[in-house]
C-alpha cells in the first residue's frame, strides 16, 4: 500500500498534529505515505484569481503523482476537493489535451487521467476498511462523546467525489470514529460550513458560522469535536475564543483531529498524536481515559 | 472564462430559490442571494454581479450546487464570477496579499521549517517558480 501524500499548504505550517498523527497511524496501519517534494498548491486559493491558472495547479500535481505511478491521498479536504474537480474536468478529452500542451512547457509529463485522489479517511473507510481497524484498536473509547464536523469539501461536491459520502446525512466519519468505541452525536447543525475560507472577506459571517457550531456542541457537553481538515480545525479551534468574543460567549470545546482519535484508541502516545500542540486542552478527556 | 461551467445550462434555472433557502450565509445577511446572483449573471447584468461584494461572501460549501433541481452547478458559477471580477480589476485586499505571498513561496502559507524542526518533522522546501510559470502561460489564454 504505497501512495503520494498530499500534504497541503495550511497543514504542514499550521496543522503539524495533524501531519504528525497523520504519519504515525499511517504507520502503524502499514500504509506507506510517500512525500513528493514536487507537489506544488492545489489551485484551491488561485480559483478565487485565475480558473484556468488553478486547473494547471491541480492537473500538475495529478501529472506528478501519475508518472510517480501512485495514487493520492490527502489530509486537507479543500485540497481533495480541488484535485478531485480537476480529474473530472480532465476527463474531457480536449481540455486534457489543452491542459497536457501547458504542462509540458513547466516540465511536467501529460497526465492521461489514471490517478485516484482520496482522503486518508475515505481511504481508511473504502480501501482499508473498518474491520482491519478495529482488529488494531487496544484502548477501546467507549466512555467519549465526539460531535463530528465533516467539512463541506470533504463529499463535495459529490460528483467529483464518486458520491462516497452523503452531504445531507454524512456517515463515513461518524462510522469511522464508532470503531473505536467512542460515540457520535447526532446535533442540529452537524452539516454547517466552517467559515473559514471567507474569513478574509467577509469576517463576521466567518466568525458567526463557526460559533453556531461551537455553540451547539457545547451545549450538548460532548467531550470533543473531531474534524478532518486543517481550515476547520483553524476556525474551531485556533480562532474559537475570538469566535465566542463576537457571539458575546466562553467556549471551551476541545478539537481533535480523527487521525488523533483513531490513534489514541490503537494505543499510540501522546507525543505521537500530537496531543501537546492542542491549543484547547484536552485533560478531561484523558482523565476519563484512565480507569 | 466561462469554460468551467456551461453558460447554456443557466438558462434551466426557474428562479426557484433552493439554491438561496439552502444556504448558510442567506440564512445569517439576506443579502446574499445565489437565485439572484444567477439571475443578474443569466439577464446579462454580469456586471453588477462582479463589482458586488456579495460574491466574496460565498464559503463555497457547495450546499446550492447539490440542492439545485436542474443540476445548475451554483458554485462553481459564483467562483467563476469571483475570477472574472479579479480579471476586471474588482480585486479584494486579501487576494492581493494571497497572490503575493503564492509567487514569492509558492505556497499560499509560507513554510515555517523551525516549528516544524522542533515538532520533530523534516523540512519542506518553498517552490515558487511554479506559480509565476502558470499564472504566465494562464494570462495568455484570454
Amino acid at each position: 500500500m504505497r501512495y503520494a501524500f498530499y500534504l497541503g499548504c495550511a497543514t504542514p505550517v499550521k496543522a503539524l498534529k495533524y501531519e504528525i498523527s497523520t504519519r504515525n497511524l499511517a504507520k502503524i496501519l502499514g500504509i506507506e505515505l510517500v512525500d513528493i517534494p514536487e507537489f506544488g498548491c492545489c489551485g484551491f486559493p488561485v480559483k478565487s484569481m485565475d480558473s484556468f491558472a488553478a486547473l494547471l495547479m491541480a492537473a500538475r500535481n495529478l501529472a506528478i503523482a501519475e508518472e510517480k505511478g501512485m495514487d493520492i491521498i490527502g489530509v486537507c479536504t479543500g485540497c481533495m476537493a480541488i484535485l478531485s474537480e480537476a480529474r473530472e474536468y480532465l476527463e474531457d478529452e480536449k481540455l486534457r489535451g489543452k491542459v497536457n500542451g501547458k504542462l509540458k512547457a513547466i516540465g511536467v509529463k501529460e497526465y492521461t487521467g489514471r490517478v485516484k485522489i482520496k482522503h486518508f479517511a475515505r481511504f481508511l473507510y473504502e480501501d482499508y476498511r473498518l474491520d482491519r481497524i478495529r482488529d488494531k484498536i487496544v484502548t477501546p473509547l467507549a466512555s467519549l462523546e465526539f460531535g463530528i464536523h465533516y467539512g463541506c469539501h470533504y463529499m463535495k461536491p459529490t460528483h467529483a467525489h464518486g458520491h462516497f459520502d452523503d452531504p445531507s446525512r454524512p456517515f463515513t466519519l461518524d462510522d469511522i470514529i464508532s470503531v473505536t468505541g467512542a460515540r457520535p452525536i447526532n446535533y442540529p447543525n452537524k452539516n454547517l460550513c466552517c467559515g473559514l475560507t471567507i474569513m478574509g472577506t467577509a469576517e463576521d459571517l466567518s466568525f458567526r458560522l463557526a460559533a453556531e457550531k461551537l455553540e451547539c456542541l457545547s451545549n450538548k457537553g460532548v467531550d470533543a469535536m473531531v474534524v478532518a481538515c486543517p481550515s476547520c480545525c483553524i476556525a474551531y479551534e485556533n480562532n474559537q475564543r475570538l469566535a465566542g468574543k463576537r457571539a458575546g460567549k466562553e467556549f471551551n470545546l476541545p478539537v481533535l483531529y480523527f487521525t488523533q482519535v483513531i490513534g489514541l484508541a490503537m494505543g499510540l502516545s501522546e507525543k505521537e498524536l500530537g496531543f501537546e500542540l492542542n491549543r484547547i486542552k484536552v485533560d478531561r478527556l484523558a482523565e476519563k481515559l484512565i480507569p | 472564462m466561462y469554460k468551467f461551467f456551461d453558460r447554456e445550462k443557466l438558462k434551466y434555472c426557474y428562479q426557484c430559490g433552493r439554491c438561496s433557502s439552502g444556504c448558510d450565509i442567506n440564512r445569517l445577511d439576506i443579502s446574499f442571494q445565489p437565485h439572484r446572483l444567477l439571475h443578474l449573471i443569466s439577464m446579462g447584468a454580469i456586471d453588477k454581479v462582479l463589482k458586488s461584494d456579495t460574491i466574496w461572501k460565498c464559503t463555497t460549501c457547495f450546499t446550492c450546487s447539490e440542492r439545485c433541481p436542474q443540476g445548475i452547478k451554483v458554485t462553481e458559477i459564483l467562483w467563476t464570477a469571483r475570477a472574472m471580477a479579479v480579471k476586471s480589476n474588482y480585486i479584494p485586499e486579501l487576494l492581493i496579499t494571497q497572490k503575493d505571498i503564492l509567487l514569492r513561496t509558492g505556497r499560499l502559507i509560507p513554510m515555517d521549517n523551525k516549528k516544524r524542526e522542533k515538532s520533530g518533522l523534516t523540512a519542506i522546501q518553498e517552490e515558487p517558480s511554479v506559480v509565476d510559470r502558470i499564472f504566465e502561460i494562464a494570462e495568455k489564454e484570454k
